[in-house]
């Protein structure tokens, strides 16, 4: 079926796959900004929240994130099955580019008080519903304008933004920066990169309004046979409901862990876990990118050749059974002296076992303060591996760095006793002749910190184990003498070249696993749920993991099953598609 | 095709060149949750990656 005479792409190809993909740069594009800039929205706009309010905005915003977009899926997934794929993703295009162009002149809590996050997370919520709609969308526009044989390359394309859309926002965020200054920035310049959506907003709509409807719904269109009910037909309906479910678990799920493990996880764990400063792991990252780009187009083409499946489960496979030795190398080229400290010294935290949670917090507004998990908290933040070790009921936790005995909590005399030598070694180095201004900027925090009754013993924890893990070789930061830029890079890309894999084809895929009355909903609502949930949750799982047991890889062990679960249920019952006649079934 | 690769190159080495001039930024993607109302570090590697699309 799939030997088609080679032919270029016609400038309407191509005008519908750039109409297309600039949606989706678009949602990449908010996805970074809303990264790169959270900390100053927050500041301007939630700043000023009480505890409880906090909250609440707190799990809208996860709402926003993780609840909205499915339903995005599902209510435009439906509209694009009944009137048409054209005007339902100009209708998310607008909400998503409208939303973010708001949030670029909306006045901050110091100008309209509570309204002002109200109506952001208003916004956020508004453009998680678009969102939505607007991946399966691109995706079924472009499968159904694609000639048989072809869908895999042509559908690839779209498949490129993720890089486009973090690049594009690298350049307005810093661009912006670098031009008026970090305070100007700060102050008023973080809305520049929302109101320049508005070019792309106009750009889009405009190339949008120009296109036709895609063959398939036309062809569906003129023949009467549209769905009334593509909700109930894509989930009331077992043949058809099996399909969804099976696009979930068979494909999606795993192809979104090992994306976010190969991408999001990766950059994480080189600044987290390793302690590579920030710029260096950005950029080794964004290299490996730029090199990895390029097999998204390689590996939709060749999907068209030997298979969907084929190359999608064998990225799952190669992700489960290399993430550990991945990682492990990635150490040793990164940090060796973690590595080393990791291997040579004995770490253990003595507790109860009923105080120690499973800190698992999607939200981030549960608080873990037991001594346990206090103490595993700081331990896995300082990529310490440790060992567990049961104390009786009751019993507060203690950490053990080799022979040294770290307390968790604190007397108040401790505490005063640490402020009175605190305040002597700010004296000291206010003394010092030259002054060191970064150790007086050190010793004050120091002091101020324990003087506070709210940070006192987290302070005095963190000094304590601090020096502790220092002489037992564990070290602060990564050595940028030992840091091996080449091997780092050449992991990054072979992680990026996994995400190649599963990611390339997926959309094709998805397209070819549903008839084209119902393909819009039936896509859209496993590729949000399995990227979405699946994907979104694996930082916080991975460190409750890691907290857990007290190794710094075992996070791995989550994208690794569900890679792996993936990879036998898309073996088993996911049927390959490259073939199937899209029109077969209208 | 060629066109679009050295656009590409293009558009990439840009980048690359004002990500290493730019400074610090975050590229783990959109925060959820609490994490998208601190406007301080966050304090544990869970709070400082919460990259959900």
């Amino acid at each position: 079926m799939a030997n088609v005479a080679p032919r270029p792409m016609s400038a309407e190809e191509k005008k519908v796959i750039f109409a297309s993909s600039l949606g989706t740069v678009f949602e990449w594009y908010d996805f970074y900004l809303y990264g790169s800039l959270a900390a100053i929205i927050a500041k301007q706009f939630f700043s000023g929240l009480d505890e409880g309010s906090a909250f609440i905005f707190a799990l809208l915003a996860f709402a926003a994130g993780f609840i909205v977009r499915p339903f995005g899926a599902i209510f435009f997934g439906r509209l694009g099955d009944m009137i048409g794929r054209k005007y339902t993703f100009l209708v998310t295009i607008l909400i998503m580019g409208l939303s973010t162009f708001l949030v670029g002149i909306l006045p901050t809590y110091a100008s309209i008080g509570v309204a002002a996050p109200v109506i952001l997370i208003a916004l956020r919520l508004l453009q998680g519903l678009a969102l939505g709609g607007e991946y399966g969308g691109a995706a079924t526009y472009v499968a159904e304008h694609a000639p048989h044989g072809r869908r895999g390359e042509y559908t690839a394309w779209i498949q490129t933004t993720a890089t486009l859309g973090l690049f594009l926002s690298l350049m307005v965020i810093l661009g912006t920066r670098t031009l008026i200054g970090e305070e100007a920035f700060a102050d008023w310049g973080w809305r520049v990169p929302f109101l320049v959506s508005i070019v792309m907003l106009g750009i889009s709509v405009y190339i949008r309004l120009s296109m036709n409807e895609s063959p398939a719904f036309q062809k569906m269109k003129s023949e009467g046979k549209t769905s009334k009910a593509p909700l109930s037909e894509s989930f009331g309906q077992w043949k058809n409901l099996k399909i969804v479910i099976l696009a979930l678990f068979g494909l999606v799920m795993g192809q979104a862990v090992v994306w976010y493990t190969g991408q999001f996880y990766a950059l994480f764990f080189l600044t987290q876990a390793l302690k590579v400063d920030g710029p260096t792991a950005n950029i080794m990252v964004a290299i490996s990118l730029i090199i990895g780009t390029p097999f998204f187009i390689l590996f939709g083409i060749l999907s068209d050749k030997i298979g969907r499946k084929p190359i999608i489960m064998a990225g799952v496979l190669i992700g489960a059974l290399t993430f550990f030795p991945a990682f492990k190398m990635l150490t040793e080229a990164a940090n060796p002296d973690l590595a080393k400290a990791q291997a040579n010294s004995k770490v253990t935290v003595t507790a109860d076992p009923a105080e120690c949670s499973f800190q698992f917090n999607p939200t981030g507004t549960v608080k873990f303060t037991s001594s346990c998990d206090i103490a595993k908290q700081r331990l896995a933040g300082a990529s310490v591996s440790y060992e567990n070790i049961v104390a009786p009921a009751g019993t507060t936790a203690v950490i053990k760095v080799g022979e040294t005995e770290v307390k968790v909590k604190y007397a108040p005399e401790e505490i005063a006793a640490a402020k009175v030598k605190a305040e002597a070694k700010l004296a000291e180095v206010s003394a010092a002749n030259p002054v060191d201004d970064k150790a007086v900027a050190a010793a004050k925090k120091s002091v101020a910190d324990l003087g506070n009754e709210k940070t006192a013993g987290a302070a005095l924890l963190g000094a304590n184990l601090g020096a502790a893990l220092k002489s037992a070789g564990y070290p602060a930061k990564a050595d940028m003498a030992k840091f091996d830029k080449v091997k780092v890079v050449m992991i990054l890309s072979f992680l990026v070249l996994l995400v190649t894999m599963v990611y390339g084809p997926i959309a094709a895929m998805l397209v070819e696993m549903f008839p084209t009355r119902i393909r819009y909903t039936s896509m859209s609502l496993p590729y949000h749920i399995g990227n979405g949930w699946f994907g979104g949750l694996m930082p916080t799982t991975a460190f409750a993991i890691v907290a857990q047991t007290g190794n710094m890889y075992n996070g791995l062990w989550y994208p690794v099953i569900i890679a792996s679960a993936t990879f036998v249920i898309g073996m088993l019952l996911v049927k390959e598609t490259k073939d199937v006649d899209i029109y077969a079934n209208d | 095709m060629w066109k679009i690769a050295v656009g590409f190159v293009v558009f990439a080495a840009l980048a690359l060149f004002i990500l290493s001039k730019g400074g610090d930024i975050d590229m783990s993607g959109e925060k959820h949750g609490a994490d998208a109302m601190h406007t301080e570090a966050p304090t544990t590697p869970a709070a400082a990656a919460s990259a959900a699309k």
